[in-house]
């Protein structure tokens, strides 16, 4: 079955069971889940019932789409995401992003929990992704392309929108939130990468690492939209200096840095306008 | 799994439809340089939707056929279209044309690409003699049973493009006065453009250039003992190096502009192999 299909199936089952039309998409990594509580009046779709949605298995990542309004503005929310790791393709991974554009979204926020490999990281700081690394092997858009969703060569060059960048900075600036710009790379995981893989990640100029968000942009960005992207730094993956990692501890940062991190989510769609 | 038997089934039909012409060189031609092949004298065409286990090309811009002839004084068989990893083919596809042409006698491939300018020393619009490459598809088409009446198990990639035939091309590049630099290729999945930190990583891990395309091939080759000899077209400098945006048109666009140059490039190499 082609895409578009699909895509329209979903879209039409969504669009059956709301009459809002939302203008910004939001993809919510771990921790984050509870920004998309705040939306008002909202639908709740879960994912099961969305023909050709994969179902999310992740353990803390619950499976809908919120639809409503947030901060003045009409949202679709993911709450709980898919990842490569799980076993899903990479065009289930990125099919909700598809269904965020014929839903007319025309905006992509997306956000993750990553590690840091840089000392001008810490956890718990937040980092607007300024670009990225696709070190998965994989991509969302290999396969026959379908015209009518986008180019069959996408430009990357400036995936994350800059204008973007510049309010969610001056955003956070107006809240006296510390924010910091970096590169994130993406990689299949599950598994926490070795001291040599880390090494080998920075020395590629990234300063961040992660297993999400890079499908995501890449199809947004195929697809037209304008995408920002937040990481959340849940722990600091500096090879000279590792400490063993657990998911529990990545988990515990992200809780703690969820009030800022919401609140600089809430103050970004506020003024999302005003660009 | 593409089985020995289906490649031979493959090259059987070909035989069938080549009346005896015995190829010496195989071609596979990058985006835009397909016209080569329409100065093939007394050609014989075949269409891949025509050829056993042959998947057909999908992309716009690139024909789909083999063209048999000569060339130059040389007998070549030139891929007059060519599939790509991003299309959605099981790598090993790639390899199939490859190997065919060796059933068939092809001693000698001439691989070109287009492909994104890494070193910030190269303009849009040079050729690049391919040094060496890097794999960066994490996936090669000689993983799984190896077909040992093709090749090794391990076959050796250290020279998988031959030192004999970069001087060829060095020479020619003198005598014909085109400006050929020299770089080390590395192959991208795409279909997305690079990113500029991509591009970055690329340069830092010794790459000149970036491209979709060509890498499997060229392990194909290696595999069966093939003396391989690559040319690049920079057809657009990689993102972040100028700073603008990237888009096949002007990818075609620039293709246009030297395709003659290019072409007169790859005729005094044939002449010269």
């Amino acid at each position: 079955m082609m895409l578009s299909t699909q895509i329209a199936a979903a879209t039409a089952y969504i669009q059956s069971r709301t009459k809002v039309r939302p203008s910004i998409g939001l993809i919510l990594g771990s921790g984050l889940g509870a920004l998309a509580d705040e939306v008002k009046n909202p639908v709740l779709i879960d994912y099961q019932d969305i023909p050709h949605f994969p179902i999310s298995t992740v353990e803390g990542h619950a499976g809908r789409l919120v639809i409503g309004e947030l901060e003045g503005k009409m949202v679709v929310a993911m709450q709980g995401r898919f990842h490569y790791y799980e076993g899903y393709t990479m065009q289930q991974v990125t099919f909700p992003v598809r269904v965020f554009k014929a839903l007319g979204v025309d905006i992509m926020i997306v956000t993750n929990a990553c590690g840091g490999l840089k000392e001008f990281l810490y956890p718990g700081a937040l980092m607007f992704i300024t670009d990225h690394i696709n070190f998965t092997g994989a991509n969302p858009l290999i396969g026959p392309n379908e015209n009518e969703l986008g180019p069959r060569f996408p430009d990357m060059s400036n995936a994350y929108d800059k204008a973007l960048i510049q309010l969610g900075k001056s955003v956070a600036n107006g809240l006296g939130i510390e924010t910091k710009e970096g590169i994130y790379t993406a990689v299949s995981g599950p598994y926490y990468f070795s001291r040599a893989e880390l090494s080998m990640v920075r020395g590629f100029g990234s300063d961040t690492i992660g297993m999400s968000t890079v499908p995501e942009t890449i199809v947004a960005v195929h697809s037209g939209m304008r995408v920002l992207g937040i990481s959340c730094i849940t722990d600091m993956a500096i090879p000279e200096n590792l400490v063993p990692l657990e998911h529990a501890h990545v988990v515990a940062t992200a809780n703690e840095t969820r009030p800022k991190f919401i609140k600089l989510m809430k103050g970004i769609v506020k003024q999302i306008e005003a660009i | 799994m593409i089985d020995s038997t289906q490649i031979e089934t493959t090259a059987a039909y070909i035989r069938s439809r080549i009346d005896g012409f015995q190829p010496a060189i195989g071609m596979i031609l990058g985006s835009g340089l397909g016209l080569l092949a329409d100065e093939i004298s007394h050609p014989i065409h075949i269409q891949y939707e025509d050829i056993p286990n042959f998947p057909v090309s999908t992309v716009a811009g690139h024909a789909g056929r083999l063209v048999f002839g000569e060339l130059e004084g040389k007998n070549v068989m030139v891929m007059q279209g060519r599939f790509h990893y991003y299309e959605g083919y099981p790598i090993e596809t790639l390899a199939l044309p490859v190997r065919v042409m060796h059933l068939l006698g092809v001693k000698q491939l001439v691989v070109t690409n287009a492909a994104g300018g890494v070193n910030p020393k190269f303009s849009e619009g040079d050729l690049m003699l391919i040094l060496d490459h890097i794999n960066f598809g994490f996936n090669n088409p000689l993983m799984g049973s190896n077909l040992a009446s093709f090749g090794p198990r391990f076959p050796d990639t250290s020279r998988a493009y031959s030192a004999r035939l970069m001087e060829v091309a060095r020479g020619v590049s003198r005598e014909r006065n085109v400006l050929l630099q020299e770089g080390v290729y590395q192959f991208m999945t795409g279909p997305t453009y690079e990113t500029p930190a991509e591009v970055r990583m690329a340069r830092g891990l010794g790459a000149d250039a970036v491209g979709m395309s060509t890498v499997p091939e060229v392990h194909a080759a290696a595999h069966c003992g093939m003396e391989v000899i690559g040319i690049s077209y920079i057809s657009n400098l990689a993102a972040g190096i100028s700073g603008k945006a990237l888009s096949h048109a002007e990818v075609v666009e620039t293709i246009e502009t030297i395709k003659e140059k290019l072409i007169h490039l790859m005729r005094g190499i044939l002449r010269a192999m």
